[in-house]
């Protein structure tokens, strides 16, 4: 057997994932065999193997993507190679066999996907330690254990309550029917709330601290408690119902916060008001009590700034003496607008036959508000007068969960004072590259591009969709579990195809981080 | 480089015309490549799932006939024998696999309960009737079906006073104004995977209100528009929880009284839906006026003390039921004879607890109603708009 855990002789050695119950220790007999052989295989193995990784996330794809053929010159392809686990050489599919035959070398990488390859088996093997390796490398930087686990270990764990059986003997296996999947029901005129709450709900960072009990207090009537309970309703119950999200709706009503005065109606509202007031409401329960002054620098350790807050930099250029001053800011979510832009595309468009057709992407609506430098006047300290000055917002630190508000209602001033709703499609993707909107865009060493890149990649997980007028609509939200959408219409859960939740007229953009920081 | 190139890439399905230039035939060289990148990156997905489930169901299989070979007095230690499958090897608490287990295993259980997994789902889109005899892992297949959500239920239509605005049922009159339409009758008749809208307590008032009308209602009772009404609500709330502290209430029993502390005896959402429950069974239906209710309020006071103590059991009685019986119905027709009939007396009461809220409705006049919306529903929505624009974050 691989080294156990203390019979290592040195703590270089690495060792095979333990054996997990539900689990085979190995990936299939061949790679059981290739483990077995000796400490060192052991070690060159899966040492080579991060390599490999490395080679394929954080480097250049041409490396990857050029197989040294056995025969003829090398060339880039666009299509997988396999990456030898035994030694450095990258393959085509055909010289696989041969490479295989001649060297004895069984096991391969693919080069799309970093899935090895077992040429006895003639398949794809999933083996549990290198599947960690490959899991963890998405997920974060390095392999490095995340710190919160380091800090686990610092306070060290009670020998009795941490142990597998106490656990087992003291607690139940929530039912796999409990899947977070419910409904809310529609409380008169509050789909704008229960938009909000599944996007809260299917966030798997406050999902996450509400499940550990992150929470508690005694305070009458708090928000974050009755989040507490709506989470523990979602996840631990086998109900299948809609969920009446009554102590919610009361918290709500019952708040004497200032932000209520104009939401307090039993009209229809604004889902993106209800979102920063939620924000707000939980910081204040969770976080330091501090209400975050609006447009200050305002950090904070709760889970709300750890989890939705993200910080601006605004650098404004004066044009008369060149000085340069920078100012950070907080900020809750990224607020988009379109009206220009839909203006701006109108006016290109105009000749062209079908003018509905015209829709925008996310990136340009982006590129508009942080790459694109605008004209201010501004009192510079240098030339102590009014200047003219170029000023660009950049983002300085991503949050976790980007949150990304297309405004599509506009409310018009001037002599026809009207409220408008833009219905113009704004395209959004899956994935998302935020690093060309950074600060560290511009200084970023080209070597380590893609790994920067990378660790600026968001994922879509819930979209927020107005349909209807501005005065009366309905809100619905598309949320992902997993691989799979679904749309949630009040307390109607229903599966949704990925081209449905693209198509769809976003109103607020959920997307979270690849690398959780 | 000698260009030996070949018109296609290596999907094959897009070819240059013959004839091509090279830049033509280049592009389709390219798209093609990129399909077949695109497959390649699916099926492998499918692949890993697929075959990480099989390896898993070989271990959790081989795992069980251990277990069973050995007493089961010690159930955390992991036996001590050597026990060998088609599929996989159990020696010295390890498993490991024999061959593929995409060949050798050929169902998939479920990681967490052990138990078989469900693989089509019971209506619908690709629906297959499951297997009677197995007990298969509680987390099926969503049901992919026209009119009904993913666990195959659905709701009775809302009907005036049930969450319809006045305009959509003024669209289809024909006696609909009725009260009592047909649904909530023949409640019993229902299907068990059509469901009824529930009612929700109202932390100041405690009276149950059903969910569509929770927002209006609380509206005017707690908030009453105002913020230092709400101030008032809060305060009330509390002196009338001190009031109930002093009559010895246990606090199990403060359900529905949102208080310091009530909450870990009881979570609160479930009240309402308990509450609904107790009232229906308490009270007579038909309820006269609003004095009446107060005196069921009383009534429904003094029930809740008597079950406090079990409050933990019976809100697991409760959860164990009657939500059970939606998964059930809509699930395995094999359990559905007993199940109904031990299911149905909570179902039928349930439904009718809409109707004393409805009839407390009619006794209460200035309830803002839907139909008051339409007043002052333009400064209103101004109002919304301006703040919408205006509180767009700071930039």
């Amino acid at each position: 057997m691989a080294a156990r855990p203390g019979t290592s002789a040195s703590p270089k050695d690495y060792e095979v994932k333990a054996a997990q119950p539900g689990e085979p220790v190995y990936g299939c007999e061949h790679l059981q065999r290739l483990f077995n052989q000796d400490q060192n295989t052991t070690n060159t193995s899966i040492e080579h193997y991060k390599s490999i990784l490395g080679t394929l996330f954080d480097k250049s794809p041409v490396i990857a993507q050029t197989p040294k053929p056995l025969e003829g010159p090398s060339f880039t392809t666009l299509t997988s190679t396999y990456l030898c686990l035994q030694c450095p050489s990258i393959l085509t599919e055909e010289d696989r066999t041969k490479h295989g035959n001649k060297k004895s070398h069984r096991f391969y990488v693919d080069s799309r996907s970093a899935t090895v390859y077992c040429q006895m088996c003639d398949d794809m093997v999933y083996d549990p330690t290198f599947e960690d390796l490959r899991l963890k490398k998405l997920a974060t930087k390095s392999f490095a254990t995340s710190r919160k686990r380091k800090q686990d270990e610092l306070f060290s764990p009670d020998p009795v309550k941490d142990s597998p059986s106490y656990i087992t003997q003291n607690t139940t296996l929530t039912s796999c029917k409990a899947n977070g999947l419910r409904g809310i029901y529609n409380a008169g005129a509050t789909c704008y709330q229960n938009v909000v709450l599944q996007s809260f709900l299917h966030n798997p960072i406050l999902r996450n601290y509400y499940l550990s009990d992150g929470h508690s207090c005694d305070v009458p009537h708090c928000l974050s408690c009755a989040m507490d309970d709506m989470f523990q309703d979602f996840y631990v119950a086998e109900n299948t119902n809609g969920y009446t999200a009554a102590n919610i709706l009361s918290g709500f009503w019952i708040s004497d916060k200032k932000a209520f005065e104009n939401l307090v109606t039993t009209k229809e509202q604004d889902a993106h008001e209800f979102f920063q007031f939620l924000a707000e409401e939980l910081h204040e329960r969770n976080g330091d009590g501090k209400r975050p002054e609006i447009g200050s620098e305002h950090s904070c350790d709760c889970i709300i700034h750890q989890t939705y807050y993200g910080k601006l930099q605004s650098t404004t250029t004066c044009q008369n003496c060149q000085g340069v001053t920078h100012q950070v800011q907080s900020f809750l979510d990224l607020s988009l607008p379109l009206e220009n832009l839909v203006q701006k595309k109108g006016k290109k468009d105009a000749p062209s036959v079908t003018p509905t057709r015209s829709s925008i992407t996310l990136q340009e609506c982006l590129n508009e508000e942080y790459i694109k430098q605008d004209k201010c006047e501004y009192r510079c300290n240098n030339c102590s007068s009014m200047q003219q000055a170029r000023r660009q917002t950049l983002i300085k630190s991503l949050p976790n969960v980007l949150s990304i508000q297309l405004k599509r209602f506009e409310y018009k001033q001037g002599r026809h004072e009207r409220a408008a709703k833009i219905e113009t499609p704004v395209q959004f993707p899956l994935q998302l590259n935020m690093l060309p909107y950074t600060t560290r865009n511009k200084v970023i060493d080209p070597k380590d591009r893609y790994e920067t890149a990378r660790a600026c990649t968001y994922d879509l997980f819930s979209v927020v969709v107005h349909v209807g007028e501005i005065d009366t609509g309905h809100y619905v939200t598309y949320c992902r579990v997993g691989d799979q959408w679904f749309a949630f219409n009040d307390h109607k859960v229903e599966v949704a195809q990925k081209s449905e939740v693209l198509n769809a007229k976003a109103y607020l953009l959920f997307y979270i981080a690849r690398y959780l920081s | 480089m000698p260009l030996e190139i070949d018109d296609t890439g290596k999907a094959g399905i897009v070819i240059a015309p013959p004839g091509a230039d090279l830049l033509e035939l280049f592009s389709h060289i390219v798209l093609d490549d990129i399909l077949y990148t695109l497959v390649h990156d699916l099926v492998i997905d499918v692949h890993r799932k697929e075959k990480k489930a099989r390896a898993s169901t070989a271990a959790i299989k081989v795992e069980k006939l251990a277990a069973n070979s050995i007493d089961s007095s010690m159930p955390d230690q992991k036996p001590d024998v050597d026990i060998e499958t088609d599929a996989a090897i159990y020696k010295k608490g390890k498993v490991m696999l024999k061959g593929n287990p995409l060949k050798t295993t050929k169902e998939i259980f479920c990681p967490r309960c052990n138990l078989p997994k469900l693989l089509y789902p019971t209506e619908g889109k690709g629906a297959k009737k499951p297997d009677p005899s197995i007990i298969y892992c509680k987390r099926h297949p969503y049901i992919e079906k026209p009119g009904f959500d993913i666990y195959g239920q659905t709701w009775i239509a809302p009907g005036p006073g049930r969450g319809k605005k006045k305009k959509d049922v003024e669209k289809n009159k024909n006696g609909d104004d009725s009260p009592v339409p047909g649904a909530e009758v023949s409640a019993k008749d229902r299907p068990p995977n059509v469901l009824g809208f529930p009612s929700a307590t109202c932390p100041k008032c405690k009276r149950c209100i059903l969910v569509s009308r929770l927002n209006n209602h609380m509206g005017s009772c707690i908030g009453n528009g105002g913020r230092n009404a709400s101030r008032a609500a809060t305060q009330k709330i509390n002196s009338n929880a001190g009031s109930q502290n002093g009559e010895n209430t246990p606090p199990g029993s403060q359900k529905g009284t949102p208080l310091p502390g009530s909450r870990a005896g009881s979570p609160r959402k479930r009240d309402g839906d308990e509450y609904d429950e107790d009232a229906a069974e308490e009270s007579d239906p038909i309820i006269p006026k609003k004095k009446k209710l107060k005196a069921n309020a009383l009534n429904k006071k003094v029930i809740l003390k008597t079950k406090s103590p079990a409050t933990m059991a019976k809100k697991d009685k409760t959860k164990g039921s009657s939500h059970l019986s939606v998964e059930h119905k809509a699930g395995d027709g094999d359990e559905k004879p007993p199940k109904t009939t031990a299911i149905l007396p909570p179902k039928k009461i349930n439904a009718k607890g809409p109707s004393p809220a409805k009839k407390i409705k009619i006794g209460k006049p200035p309830v803002p109603s839907p139909g008051g919306k339409k007043a002052g529903k333009k400064d209103r929505d101004l109002e919304r708009e301006s703040s919408g624009t205006l509180s767009s974050p700071p930039r």
